[in-house]
């Protein structure tokens, strides 16, 4: 490999990245090949920090390739080298530290980073966020002496966030502006199961609230709400989001919107240069509308299409575009969400007790279904969706037994 | 990359007793058959499966954010990592076979094992199945040995889609290696470009078109000069039933009369398939053929087939063998033996081909049609040598009934009740006929022993 | 066998058979293939016996017919061996599919034809029909007229047929019963000696079928679109230029023959007392002794009548011919065989075809069929038409010689 130009230069070192390694390497086993990575870990995913808070993580057991990989597979693992700039003129990027390499075709998938809501005060305090390694480890070390935790957002990483730190016997409070957990994922009704399981287990949600301002306190923090009331933290932990990386993008001619617009080859506007992962912004599914998903599995398969693109491989499919999907596992109990609440016509929904089952169709075919402690097989039921199979004829029985029903047709569909 | 044994299953053989699932369950400790990693779903007309697949390319282990999947490169298998899992579930969304998912007994997700394979011989459910629907099959292992060998046909051959004979050409030359003269006489194997077109070469060998006449005697003349001047190197024919049994019968009766040291491996899919699926001496009784039609009158071919390898078997040559692709890991022992054996005599492997176009079957039915004519004794696996005599490399007594092969294929469509009588008396006196020269059964060998299985 | 060696010259009494089985063993071939046919089948018991004796170190393959016979040797060519073979009449019908495959391989084998008429009606006897029969097929054909010429010949054609402006096969025909087992004084060339004259064998140069240098023999070629049909053209087009070729070779090569073992050959046609002839002969094979003899006797009655021997048949010497037939009044050509399209024989056709720019009739005249003999008297009759035709210049119906026999 000439040290400063690559065929293939990859920006970032998760899920989407080390995809498209594989895929690159599948075809073309020879071409010379770079992967970047911010941090100075082996690579590791975002969406395992929540247990290396808890504990059930070890730090050095969370690398989803060994060393011994990227040498076997010929591959230059570059630890601490993140973008400053790209030239997309020359096919160069230049690093933070000075250095530049030039590439035949760039992959960027430098993720997101937590977004820091403008709430006064907030710059003053003391808190966490959880998006690197670093920082679950930060947020680990702290959990022994805390009391009383105050978690500013019910997405995934506050929810995951505030599980744990009610376990090691903390008080947690969570601070949610929207008026239900998980929004985006599961519907009010599924959400209300999903607070209620963890206000048995402690945990106090304030939903529809919002954080009008921080201060400094002897313990840690106050925050006050919108409706006066306030509250103390000795750990303040923000989650309310996450945006893509893309500052370095500036000048490069590359177009964005939330994250890298990219097409159904994963191809940014400029030729050669590819994104995928948390920070592209591919087409939905449903809607052909360009979105900033954030879905792991969704990451892996962007980055699959994009290696294969890169690599001239002729296999190399069309992105099908983001279908939403989501699995949470909260105090022992299954919540899956596959596909859109929204895209179809609502053809099942009960619940009882902690359990709760939802079906969308439109036109005989599977949009979303959405679960709690209800077993189906969430890879299938996205097969279907992605496949948009005609469930005209098993219709009723669908309803009556998604999974078995989903299982015969898996069977003899793709067997 | 290795290429690793499986569990096959064949819906069509299952009978919803869910042996294997309770035997899965039980070593896996569980009295349920919910527990089992194997799970047999009844559907209206079938029983389906889902399991773990080990596919080759996880998506289970590539989504999982804790690196607690990963596909075991010795074993194919894709092990679980009880102390790395945080039970975050983004595997069952990999997954689209239903291959792992959470077990409530259990508290985190389950997936098939393969049970060690290695060390228990095939796994617990496949050895529960009594009616053959689960099947452990390890001919992978043909991979890994010579998967590492120069395939000796350029790609982008011609042939139909599906087309078994590509793959006995590719196997076979990739075994013999470089140091080979390959005649391949017209038929579909030239016809699909083996010999090129226009000044272009289809392989890396030497290869030519001898006529369909004389094949045997051309590799003759190649080979004796070759030997003369102490040259290593073997004489190989790939030839259709035609240029075997019929037009070229002469040419090969003489060149095995002689003991020429030559390969000849005959490519049966029972008539002249590349002209357009005429009739020739190895079609079948009741076949359809564009010579054997079928209409007021005719209802197919009107006689038997000629039995060539056993004709060939008369002659004494030093090694002649029947072989299928449905049974690769025979065909593969059968083709060492058959290349060892050209070294001091003539060595005749028949080879049947089934023909997705001229015998009108689907094209993605092609291996399992194989599997059916010798799991049926429509085709008897066998070899012999003039020391060793007629061994059968199949028993014949656990034959499935003709009429799973006849079904599967449109060239017996018209077949009347009378016609397939005759089909099944012809085949009892053909297994009777191959049974007596095998006489008694001797114990299996390793390589018979695998062909069962 | 009955050779009686003598010290120098080494003459040998023998057949026309052993002749050639004798140039055979000169010439060193790798490997011959055998099938018997009458009168053929003495010419490859002395092959079987020289190589049993280990006279000639080849590789002899007894196989089950002659259409393997080819097969196995076009085989060995492609593999680098110099082969020989002999065959005729039924056999050679047999042998017909690889027959007329070789020129187009351009595979330099040398082949024996010991003339015989075809069936039907039922017939083990000589004449030129079989040979005739495949004239057209792009075979080198020569035809020989005594047993030193077979002997010569049939050495001769290695060298022509391996000769890079050539790569033809070459059918060496000698007479079925009239030269196959007559018996006469041969002398034997020098084993050394020929060995100089035939140089390294270099048969597979242009097509091998050898794992050291792969390649596709005959891949399907023609065919509409793309270089199949251009491509077809150019091979077809390299076979007839290699035809014409040989006529330069065939000629050259007689001339070194000539120089090293000084008998020298006519080539294409030998001119027989052709200097002031008005009536001309023109013949094939063995019956130009009877011919000969007749000229001579017409001569010596004052006749002006000569002879042209056509020895070189295919690639036709038409150039050569119509030259040395030029001054004549008419001509009467001698056919061992018929050409059933056109009722008459097919060396009277070609002569005809080499004669079409000049005014000189000629008239075709059928003999020697199925083992006749072709007398003198029957040459004395033609000499006599041949007179007639000089004088009334109209066209004549077909002479058949043995009629009324």
């Amino acid at each position: 490999m000439n040290e400063n130009r690559v065929d293939y230069l990859v920006a970032g070192a998760s899920h989407a990245a080390l995809s498209a390694l594989a895929a690159i390497r599948m075809h073309d086993p020879a071409g010379s090949l770079a992967v970047l990575a911010r941090e100075g870990h082996l690579p590791y995913s975002p969406t395992v920090l929540p247990y290396v808070v808890s504990g059930r993580s070890a730090p050095d057991r969370v690398a989803l390739k060994p060393a011994e990989y990227f040498a076997r597979n010929n591959i230059a693992f570059l630890a601490k080298h993140a973008l400053q700039s790209i030239d997309a003129c020359a096919k160069r990027v230049h690093f933070a530290d000075g250095g530049t390499m030039a590439y035949g075709k760039l992959l960027l998938a430098t993720g997101a980073t937590p977004i820091i809501p403008p709430i006064p005060g907030l710059k003053e305090v003391k808190f966490h966020v959880l998006r690197t390694l670093d920082d679950a480890m930060a947020l680990h070390a702290a959990l022994p002496r805390t009391r009383a935790a105050v978690v500013l957002g019910a997405g995934l990483i506050g929810m995951h966030a505030a599980e744990n730190l009610a376990k090691t016997g903390a008080a947690v409070t969570v601070v949610e502006m929207q008026p239900q957990v998980l929004p985006g994922y599961f519907d009010s009704e599924a959400a209300g199961i999903i607070a209620s399981v963890f206000a048995d287990n402690g945990v106090r949600l304030l939903l529809g609230h919002k954080v009008e301002k921080l201060a400094n306190s002897a313990a840690g923090c106050t925050l006050t709400l919108a409706d006066g009331s306030t509250l103390d933290a000795d750990l303040l932990l923000v989650a309310t989001g996450v945006a893509p990386v893309i500052d370095y993008l500036a000048g490069s001619g590359v177009a964005t919107e939330r994250g890298i617009l990219v097409d159904t080859s994963m191809q940014s506007s400029v030729a050669d240069i590819y994104a995928a992962g948390d920070v592209a912004q591919a087409q939905g599914f449903y809607d052909g509308r360009p979105l900033v998903g954030g879905i792991l599995p969704d990451a892996v398969e962007q980055g699959r299409i994009a290696g294969m693109a890169m690599a001239g491989d002729p296999a190399a499919p069309a992105y099908p575009g983001s279908v939403p999907l989501n699995t949470y596992a909260f105090f022992g109990q299954q919540a899956l969400s596959v596909g859109s609440q929204s895209a179809g016509e609502v053809v099942l929904q009960e619940s009882s007790g902690r359990e709760y089952l939802k079906i969308v169709m439109q036109d005989g075919r599977l949009t979303g279904i959405f679960g709690i402690n209800r077993p189906f097989d969430a890879g299938i039921m996205w097969q279907l969706i992605l496949r948009r199979t005609d469930l005209s004829a098993v219709r009723e029985q669908f309803i009556t037994e998604p999974q078995k029903t989903a299982r015969q047709l898996m069977s003899k569909l793709w067997r | 990359m290795s290429a690793y044994a499986t569990i096959a299953f064949k819906p069509d053989r299952c009978n919803g007793c869910n042996e294997c699932m309770s035997a899965c369950a039980a070593v896996k400790g569980s009295a349920g058959q919910i527990d089992s990693r194997i799970q047999i779903v009844a559907a209206n007309d079938s029983f389906e499966l889902a399991m773990c697949r080990q596919c080759g390319d996880p998506k289970c282990v590539a989504v999982c954010p804790a690196a607690a999947l990963a596909k075991n490169e010795g074993s194919g298998v894709i092990s679980w990592d009880g102390g790395k899992c945080v039970n975050c579930l983004l595997c069952t969304v990999g997954c689209a076979y239903g291959g792992i998912v959470h077990n409530a007994a259990a508290g985190h997700v389950v997936k098939c094992d393969m049970c060690d394979a290695a060390v228990a011989g095939a796994p617990a459910c496949v050895k529960a199945c009594d009616q053959g629907a689960l099947q452990f099959i390890t001919s992978a292992r043909i991979y890994n040995e010579v998967g590492d060998l120069e395939d000796l046909f350029v790609p982008g051959l011609s042939g139909c889609q599906g087309c078994n004979t590509e793959l006995i050409m590719r196997h076979a030359l990739r075994r013999v290696g470089p140091e080979t003269v390959l005649a391949t006489p017209p038929g579909c194997i030239p016809g699909m470009g083996a010999v090129g077109y226009n000044g272009l070469t289809g392989t890396k060998v030497p290869v030519f078109h001898p006529l369909l006449t004389n094949t045997a005697s051309m590799l003759t003349g190649i080979k004796r000069h070759y030997k003369r001047q102490g040259r290593e190197m073997t004489a190989m024919a790939l030839a259709g039933d035609g240029g075997t049994s019929d037009v070229g019968f002469q040419s090969l009766s003489g060149a095995a009369e002689r003991g020429e040291e030559i390969l000849f491996i005959c490519v049966d899919n029972e008539g002249y398939m590349n002209t357009g699926m005429q009739r020739s001496s190895c079609t079948p009784y009741g076949a359809w053929t564009s010579t054997t039609p079928v209409g007021e009158r005719g209802q197919g071919k009107s006689q038997d087939a000629k039995n060539m390898p056993v004709l060939m078997m008369m002659h004494n040559c030093a090694y002649v063998a029947t072989a299928s692709t449905g049974f690769m890991e025979d065909l593969y022992a059968k083709l060492d033996h058959a290349i060892a054996a050209s070294k001091h005599g003539f060595a005749y492997l028949h080879i049947y081909s089934p023909c997705t176009t001229g015998w009108r079957f689907p094209s993605q039915d092609n291996i399992e049609v194989a599997r059916k004519a010798v799991e049926t004794n429509f085709v008897m696996l066998w070899e012999f040598t003039p020391e060793a005599g007629l061994t059968l490399s199949r028993p014949l007594d656990q034959a499935r009934p003709l009429t799973e092969y006849l079904k599967a294929q449109g060239k017996y469509r018209h077949l009347s009740a009378e016609q397939i009588v005759h089909i099944e008396a012809s085949l009892a006196k053909n297994v009777a006929f191959i049974e007596k020269l095998a006489g008694p059964r001797k114990p299996a060998t390793a390589q018979q022993a695998a062909v069962r299985a | 066998m009955n050779a009686v060696l003598q010290p120098k010259p080494n003459y040998i009494v023998c057949d026309g058979n052993e002749a050639a089985a004798w140039a055979v063993s000169l010439a060193q071939v790798d490997m011959v293939a055998v099938y018997p046919i009458t009168p053929q089948s003495s010419l490859v018991e002395y092959l079987a016996k020289f190589i049993a004796d280990g006279r000639l170190g080849a590789e002899i393959v007894d196989v089950e017919g002659e259409h393997s016979v080819l097969s196995v040797l076009q085989g060995a060519t492609l593999a680098g061996a110099r082969t020989y073979t002999a065959s005729c009449g039924p056999g050679l019908a047999f042998m017909f599919e690889p027959y007329m495959r070789t020129p187009g391989m351009r595979l330099p084998m040398v082949m024996t034809i010991v003339t015989r008429d075809t069936l039907t009606p039922q017939s083990v006897w000589g004449g030129h029909q079989d040979a005739m029969s495949v004239r057209e097929v792009g075979w080198i054909q020569i035809y020989c007229e005594n047993l030193q010429e077979i002997l010569d010949t049939t050495i001769m054609a290695y060298r022509i047929a391996e000769h890079h402006d050539v790569m033809l096969p070459v059918n060496v025909c000698h007479d079925g019963n009239y030269l196959s087992f007559a018996t006469g004084r041969v002398e034997l060339p020098d084993a050394a000696e020929v060995a100089a004259f035939l140089g390294q064998r270099d048969v597979n140069w242009h097509v091998a079928l050898d794992p050291d240098r792969p390649m596709a023999v005959d891949p399907l070629t023609g065919g509409a679109g793309g270089p199949g049909p251009a491509l077809f053209v150019r091979y077809r087009k390299g076979q007839c230029q290699g035809m014409q070729n040989s006529l330069a070779v065939i000629e050259e090569v007689h001339a070194d023959w000539a120089r090293r073992f000084g008998r020298h050959h006519a080539p294409l046609v030998e001119a027989y007392r052709m200097d002031d002839a008005e009536l001309a002969l023109v013949t094939l094979g063995s019956m130009t002794g009877a011919a000969k003899d007749a000229v001579d006797e017409a001569r010596a009655r004052g006749q002006k009548v000569g002879l042209a021997k056509v020895k070189t048949y295919r690639p036709f010497p038409a150039k050569k011919l119509a030259e040395i037939l030029a001054p004549v009044k008419a001509v009467a050509v001698v056919d061992r065989s018929v050409s059933f399209g056109w009722n008459c024989g097919p060396l009277y056709q070609d002569t005809l075809a080499a004669l079409q720019a000049s005014n000189i009739p000629a008239m075709s005249c059928i003999g020697g069929l199925a083992g006749a003999d072709i007398t003198i008297t029957h040459f004395a009759r033609v000499i006599e038409a041949c007179a007639e035709l000089a004088e009334k210049r109209s066209p004549v119906d077909t002479l058949w010689l043995n009629e009324h026999d």
